[in-house]
């Protein structure tokens, strides 16, 4: 009967002479050969029998037959059509392309025997924290991690590997913790502290160190696909770095999982959310996003929330949600509306599915790093010291010399235009200036309109106002202010009259790339008229407020879907500003416009109301103080400080503007990320039959899968309700899915071998009770994220030496007994960035916009459109910063990293992948990323290795592999050298040593550092360079 | 592949490994290891049955042809010029947001005449007088149709079997599946090449390996002194010194090796002696120096050019003669939106004598019997003009209802025309032809059960056929 099990694949797995367990031995086996069409989406099928229910599977299916007979297989219908002769009888049919192996069927029947006893699958039980096994063994024991498994080793009888050597242990350690090697200094320091806690020491230096952050950062940004570019099609620019940037920072702070979670699922609905809890939200943002011209929207903003449900159940719960999309799932107990209710909770987001051509998409916020918000907070309180200043020395009363003053005041800040005879010429007729409402009024008859090639030279992202007295002649029609292709759907923008109601809109296509929005309530002709319209760069109608007379007025969305620059594909968007025409030669403005303004900012609601406040300095100065509207009295005040103020206010006054422009230059230099924000009024979510965007079915409510712990009490039904259902202590998943992620990066391979599966056709776990003993800890510490590393890598089953006899590898290949420590090549960005510290070069900087270091020239061309750019190289210090900074365009990877296994980033990735092929070889030896860091550590070992040749060797391999040579790799080593010796001496060494562009130090012979580079390139390409110890 | 038969094989070599541990040459290590190093020796009992192609070359038309305009001859429409697209017909179909929003959809007519060719009477338009002499060898889907109406989906769907990202290539599939018949190249080569007309963004996913290890990816090979990224040895430095450098290389991991017991060392030192053999096998295979000037006059005058069609289809036809299993073009710029007639123009001049070429180079080698040609897009294009309709111009928008595939060789049958579209090009009349059953098809003539070939992930038994896919048995020889 163990010979039975032992057939199947999880052999060394399975602990000998253990009596069948239905989780571990059985389940898998149904699921995998016969839940498909006896499963919990048996009814799509039309199957009545199913197998994933105890009281389906034991029921009389008629005439007293019954698929499971407790106690007696041979009566029992499962075993009877496994084992049936007749093909048309045996279960799994040939057409199922399934298979039962003789092991699997003695598994079945062995379980019928012993009584069939079923259980509810381990997955969704909540962790009980279990007794920490007694062991033979004791003194091996560093924590209990090590309990659990020396009473598997023993039960297998196999016995651990010793510790391994300090070198190793550094090294192994410095990866895993940091992913940069130790320094030989670091090494020495290790080598020669012999207090007990030497490597408890080393531990808690590197859980302390910022690289900790950024290693740790890696994976997330794996599980989160994040990039910085859109995919699909045009795969253009994205900015998330920000939120990049968080995971660092939560990650060095040690943020506590259950914090590091609800952040990201829901931070921006928490009470007082803070900037950075906004940011966080950007996790479920960083899915790709179609920008293609003519694809129909509402089929990608299903997509987008299928990526969320897919991505947060894979990440947080170690689901496969995303199989119950179009059917009841068919393995696992969760239904298509159970899926679909999930939905909900991510599809109530203002989004758009036609993403932003360039740059994010909405909803997004403008996210300072922290440098800028000091910049901001020190320019803030200089504002403020310079308004406090004009508040005490400003006299109460305005003088009384201000009522002789016959002008108006308009605000001057960041004025583009203002229509004047010179400011614009006159197009299809002679300029005719009469006196206005205040001072002169352009007239137009229907053909004339005014042009001015270089103002308004606004594009989408731009912030802007416009804004004009109007008197029309007849209903209200035509274009006041327009920047556009002079045509009634012309691309450009334009403020307009149409039909009588105040018109905006910004196009680049009219059908459907356009903003345009109207004034519910109409304009009357032959009186005159202050319009103004402002524009936040928003690319949303959000973004626009139009005023009549200084207010607000509501205003009617028609078109809410620009998604394209005027400058798309680079082209040159050559239109001048028009006064009274832009809108096609049938829509020009009849009537008189006077005073018609440009700005290149957002005129706030105060400053538009002064605009339209139509009353003269003098008239307002005149009138009692308590008469005078508020727009009035900051025309007068403003007024006073900018031109009749004794000097020294004036100077304030001026110096505050300065610092108001300095201001919005700041905030438009901020960086945005891409958030999740509520859609109000809130959207309605449905099954989609068959998954398909265009067939609702069942309208439905949010909430989660009926198998799984109920919602908290109390907890809000949206997003974070959903948050800290995740977070409670009744998930029975949260917890074991993170400590097994964390278990993959030391081990490589998960105590659940299924990282992104806890499912029924999951794997087993190779440690059941320590998986939940680990998830329990973890909760107990408050989710303390650093402190579950040290404890990993504190144990004794982490420090073994992976040293290993051949029975140990024939009997357990993969280490799941943990019989030795761990052993495996590096992830691609170690890879790099280990030959990067090795070499001197690597820059420490933390974060900031991603970086374009070397890469073989044309990729992006090649296969990618034109008009999202080039790669273009960075150069200096960003040539060599940690890979995580390496920017990631979806399309078109980074190639080493794909050649190193890197996670796609097209879709959430959570398990670690390891191959090893040729390209690898190809990309170590001759990639001049690794050249130029073989050069450096070339030049190190002669500058810094000793005076002989073996000094300056063994210093090398030291740096790579943290261990001396022994004589026979040194004498290798050697010869080596030798060889490169003789052939630079017979080649010139110019080229080689000129791959990349970090300069060695000239003063070295070029044929030595040469030879010695080679050397380093040997090194660095050890299969020890490469692989974590 | 089964995890453990491979390291147990490695296991056995590596006891040898240990015993013969000094004076083991590299090159003996080399030959030792071959399985190993070209990356996959493909599945037990795989193929499922007697293969009738070795081999696959898939000419990707990437941009999506106008089948009205090359293969879907339609008479009748000369007298529909300008008339505006029946609702009949349209039935309310999708269409792309290009042309969601006009008022009308003036029928277009393809300027292009149109005649039957080879004994099997195929009608090709004037625009392939190359294709036309290899008629009879062609056999001629015109029922094809995809549920995609982008390119991105669309062309993912082709390649994957899915429309969204993250499932493995055909091409992935077939390597996993079959492994590869050549010891220095790659199971599955890529190569891209510039059209001329309306270009789309292709991305490295469409021969990415998708959630299977990624040595079963496609590796592209690109024009130029690099056709495989970093195969060239920095400047400065040349083959001897590699040799050398590989040499001392292996014998400080074979000491390694002998200290630890993990087979990955030993696979590693096979996949760089690999490696060394792929710098000199690739740029062996893209030298065409050595090709007589037959080869360029029959493949026209682009072939000369590195990086053209032309010159891939020659390279196509040696990477046939040295058994890489799956070969994939992508020729760009069939996105013809406004611009129709001239660009198609550019197109064929740039792939009809090429293509043809390789065909015929194929058979005269006698290397097409045993190797499948599939010609095709991601869609095709509507009947109606996208944008203004004139005499001379019109433009045609995505549409996934119906369009043309052909192929030739490894068992397919010659001299076929199958399928049929109504009198619009706009509707399949007869014999449909999904996606998955092309893909289904394809991997029947490779010896391949498309349910057969599966590869378990996120709990379920994936395959390229996704849950459907039929072989169209009518096709095959």
């Amino acid at each position: 009967m163990i010979l039975a099990r032992a057939v199947w694949f999880l052999l060394p797995v399975l602990p000998l002479g253990a009596a069948i367990d239905f989780n571990r031995d059985i389940r898998p086996i149904l699921s995998d050969k016969c839940y498909v069409c006896h499963g919990p989406d048996a009814k799509s099928k039309n199957v009545p029998f199913r197998l994933d229910s105890e009281a389906a599977a034991k029921a009389d299916l008629g005439g007293g037959r019954r698929a499971i007979v407790e106690g007696d297989a041979a009566r029992s219908e499962l075993i009877r059509r496994v084992t049936a002769d007749a093909p048309a009888r045996r279960m799994p049919p040939v057409s199922s392309g399934l298979k039962l192996s003789a092991g699997e069927i003695a598994t079945l029947k062995q379980w019928i025997a012993e009584g069939a006893r079923w259980q509810k699958h381990w997955a969704f039980l909540p962790p009980a924290r279990p007794a920490v096994p007694s062991v033979k063994n004791a003194r091996w024991l560093r924590n209990p991690i090590d309990a659990f498994v020396l009473s598997r080793l023993e039960q297998e009888n196999l016995r651990p590997s010793p510790e391994a050597s300090r070198e190793t242990l550094i090294r192994r350690v410095s990866l895993d913790l940091t992913g940069l090697p130790p320094t030989p200094a670091e090494i020495d320091a290790f080598l020669h502290d012999r207090s007990p806690d030497a490597y408890e020491k080393v531990v808690d230096r590197l859980l302390a160190s910022p690289r900790y952050g950024e290693r740790m950062a890696f994976r997330w940004l794996d599980n989160a696909r994040y990039a910085d570019s859109n995919g699909y099609q045009y795969d253009g620019e994205r900015s998330m770095w920000r939120w990049r940037d968080w995971v660092i920072g939560a990650f060095n702070r040690n943020e506590p999982f259950d914090q590091f979670t609800l952040d990201q699922i829901a931070g921006d609905l928490l009470p007082n959310a803070t900037l950075d809890q906004k940011i966080a939200t950007g996790f479920n943002r960083n899915h790709r996003a179609n920008t293609e011209d003519g694809i129909i929207p509402e089929e990608y903003a299903v997509e987008y929330v299928v990526d969320r449900v897919e991505t947060t159940s894979a990440v947080f719960l170690g689901l496969t949600l995303g199989c119950a999309r179009c059917h009841d799932h068919k393995y696992d107990p969760f239904t298509q509306k159970e899926f679909y209710r999930l939905f909900a909770y991510f599809n109530n987001v203002p989004e758009s599915g036609r993403a932003m051509k360039y740059g994010n998409s909405p909803p997004l916020i403008g996210a300072p790093t922290p440098d800028q918000q000091k910049s901001l907070a020190e320019l803030d309180a200089r504002i403020a010291s310079v308004e406090n200043f004009l508040r005490r020395r400003e006299p109460r009363a305005m003088p009384h010399n201000l009522d002789t003053i016959d002008a108006y005041w308009a605000p001057s800040r960041q004025l583009n235009f203002v229509l004047d005879p010179q400011s614009a010429k006159a197009v299809a007729g002679t300029a005719k200036f009469e006196p206005g409402r205040a001072g002169q009024a352009a007239a137009f008859d229907g053909k004339i309109y005014f042009e001015a090639p270089r103002a308004a030279q606004f594009d989408i992202e731009d912030r802007f106002t416009l804004s004009a007295w109007v008197c029309s002649d007849g209903t209200p029609d035509g274009s006041i202010l327009t920047r556009m292709v002079d045509d009634p759907k012309g691309r450009g923008f334009g403020l307009h009259f149409d039909h009588g109601l105040v018109h905006f809109n910004m196009t680049y296509a009219w059908a459907d790339d356009a903003i345009r929005i109207e004034t519910e309530q109409p304009v009357s002709s032959g009186e005159w008229h202050q319009i103004a319209v402002t524009y936040s760069g928003s690319r949303t109608a959000d973004g626009v407020r139009i005023y009549i007379d200084g207010k607000p007025q509501k205003t009617k969305v028609l078109l809410d879907s620009l998604w394209r620059p005027f400058h798309n594909a680079g082209a040159n968007f050559a239109q001048p500003l028009r006064v009274g025409g832009g809108w096609g030669p049938q829509r020009r403005f009849r009537g008189r416009i006077e005073d018609a303004r440009v700005y290149s900012r957002v005129l706030d609601p105060e400053e538009i109301a002064a605009l339209a406040a139509g009353e003269s300095i003098q008239r307002i100065a005149r009138k009692p103080e308590t008469e005078r509207s508020a727009a009035e009295r900051l025309a007068l005040r403003s007024y006073y400080l900018e031109k009749a103020a004794p000097a020294e206010l004036r100077d304030a006054f001026a110096r505050l503007a300065a610092l108001q422009d300095e201001r919005d230059k700041m905030e438009r230099a901020f960086p945005t990320v891409m958030i999740m924000a509520e859609a109000s009024p809130p959207k309605k979510t449905f099954v989609l039959t068959r998954g398909a965007y265009d067939h609702p079915a069942e309208q439905v409510s949010p909430g989660v899968p009926a198998v799984l712990p109920p919602l908290p009490s109390g907890a809000p039904a949206n997003r974070l309700g959903f948050g800290q259902w995740l977070i409670s202590p009744a998930n029975p998943l949260l917890a074991r899915v993170t400590v097994n992620r964390f278990w993959q990066m030391y081990f490589g391979t998960g105590i659940v071998k299924t990282v992104e599966d806890f499912g029924s056709q999951g794997e087993w776990p190779s440690h059941p009770e320590l998986l939940d003993w680990l998830a329990a800890e973890f909760v107990r510490t408050g989710w303390d994220v650093k402190a579950m590393q040290r404890l990993i890598v504190t144990s004794a089953a982490y420090r073994q030496s992976s040293q290993a006899s051949p029975e140990l590898v024939q009997r357990d290949p993969e280490n799941r007994l943990l019989a030795r420590g761990p052993r495996f090549r590096l992830p691609a960005e170690m890879i790099r960035d280990s030959a990067l510290a090795e070499s001197g070069l690597l820059a420490e900087k933390i974060g900031g916009p991603s970086v374009k270091p070397y890469q073989p020239a044309g990729l992006w061309k090649e296969i990618a459109m034109q008009d999202t750019g080039e790669y273009v190289q960075s150069h200096g210090a960003d040539l060599h910063r940690r890979s995580l900074y390496t920017y990631w365009r979806r399309t078109v990877p980074p190639p080493e990293m794909v050649n190193f296994d890197a996670a796609n980033r097209e879709t959430c990735v959570v398990r670690e992948t390891r191959t090893n092929t040729p390209l690898q070889a190809l990309n170590l030896m001759n990639d001049v990323t690794f050249i130029e860091a073989a050069r450096f550590l070339g030049q190190r070992m002669m500058k810094e290795g000793g005076a002989t040749d073996e000094e300056r060797l063994s210093y090398g391999f030291r740096i790579v592999t943290a261990r001396r040579p022994g004589a026979s790799e040194l004498a290798i080593l050697k010869s080596n050298l030798a060889y490169h010796r003789d052939y630079f001496s017979k080649h010139s060494p110019d080229e080689y040593l000129a791959q990349g562009e970090a300069r060695a130090d000239a003063s070295l012979d070029p044929r030595e550092l040469a030879a010695y580079a080679s050397v380093a390139s040997l090194m660095m390409n050890l299969d020890e360079a490469v692989t974590k110890p | 592949m089964n995890p453990i038969e491979d390291r147990k094989l490695l296991l056995t070599r590596r006891h040898f490994f240990g015993r013969a541990s000094t004076g083991i040459g590299a090159a003996a290590l080399a030959s030792l290891f071959a399985r190993e190093a070209r990356g996959a020796g493909g599945l037990p009992d795989f193929p499922n049955f007697a293969p009738t192609a070795k081999r696959v070359i898939y000419l990707f038309q990437h941009g999506a042809p106008s089948q009205i305009d090359l293969f879907d001859y339609k008479p009748k429409l000369k007298d529909l010029r300008g008339a505006d697209l029946p609702d009949s017909i349209r039935k309310g179909q999708r269409l792309t947001g290009m042309t969601a929003y006009q008022t009308q959809f003036p029928t277009a007519p393809s300027i292009f005449e149109f005649a039957q060719h080879g004994q099997s009477g195929a009608w090709l338009s004037e625009l392939l007088p190359h294709t036309a002499r290899i008629a009879d060898e062609m056999c001629i889907v015109r029922s094809l149709q995809t549920n995609e109406i982008n390119h991105d989906p669309a062309v993912t769907f082709f390649q994957t079997g899915f429309q969204i990202a993250g499932r493995p290539s055909l091409g992935s599939w077939v390597a996993y599946g079959l492994g590869s018949d050549c010891e220095d190249l790659p199971a599955f080569v890529v190569m891209v090449s510039q059209g001329v007309g309306g270009t789309q963004a292709l991305a490295d996913r469409q021969w990415g390996s998708g959630f299977l290890p990624t040595k079963y990816a496609g590796v592209k090979f690109r024009s130029g002194a690099e056709p495989v990224l970093y195969i060239s040895n920095p400047a400065g430095y040349d083959q001897t010194a590699r040799r050398r450098f590989l040499d001392d290389l292996a014998r400080l991991n074979e000491i390694e090796a002998a200290n630890y017991q993990d087979p990955e060392i030993a696979t590693r030192i096979a996949q760089y002696e690999m490696a060394f053999k792929m710098q000199s096998s690739v740029p062996d295979l893209t030298d065409l120096s050595k090709e007589p000037p037959e080869t360029f006059e029959m493949y026209g005058p682009d072939s000369r050019k590195p990086g053209t069609y032309a010159a891939n289809c020659i390279l196509a036809r040696r990477l046939a003669e040295r058994g890489v299993r799956f070969v994939q073009l992508f020729h760009r710029g069939w996105d013809a939106h406004s611009n129709l007639p001239k660009e198609i123009r550019g197109q064929c001049l740039q792939t009809d004598q090429p293509t043809a070429a390789l065909v015929q180079d194929l058979k005269q080698r006698g290397l097409l019997k045993d190797t499948l040609i599939v010609w095709g897009g991601e869609f095709g294009r509507t009947v109606y003009s996208q944008g203004t309709l004139t005499e001379t111009n019109y433009g045609r928008d995505h549409h996934p209802r119906c369009f043309t595939v052909w192929l030739a060789g490894g068992g397919i049958k010659s001299g076929l025309t199958y399928g049929e579209t109504d009198d619009y090009s706009y509707n399949i009349v007869k014999d449909p032809m999904d996606v998955h059953d092309l893909h289904a098809t394809i991997l029947h003539c490779l010896g391949v059960d498309h349910t057969r070939l599966t590869y378990k992930f996120q709990g379920r038994h994936f395959r390229l056929t996704d849950v459907a896919g039929n072989v169209v048995k009518t096709l095959l020889a």
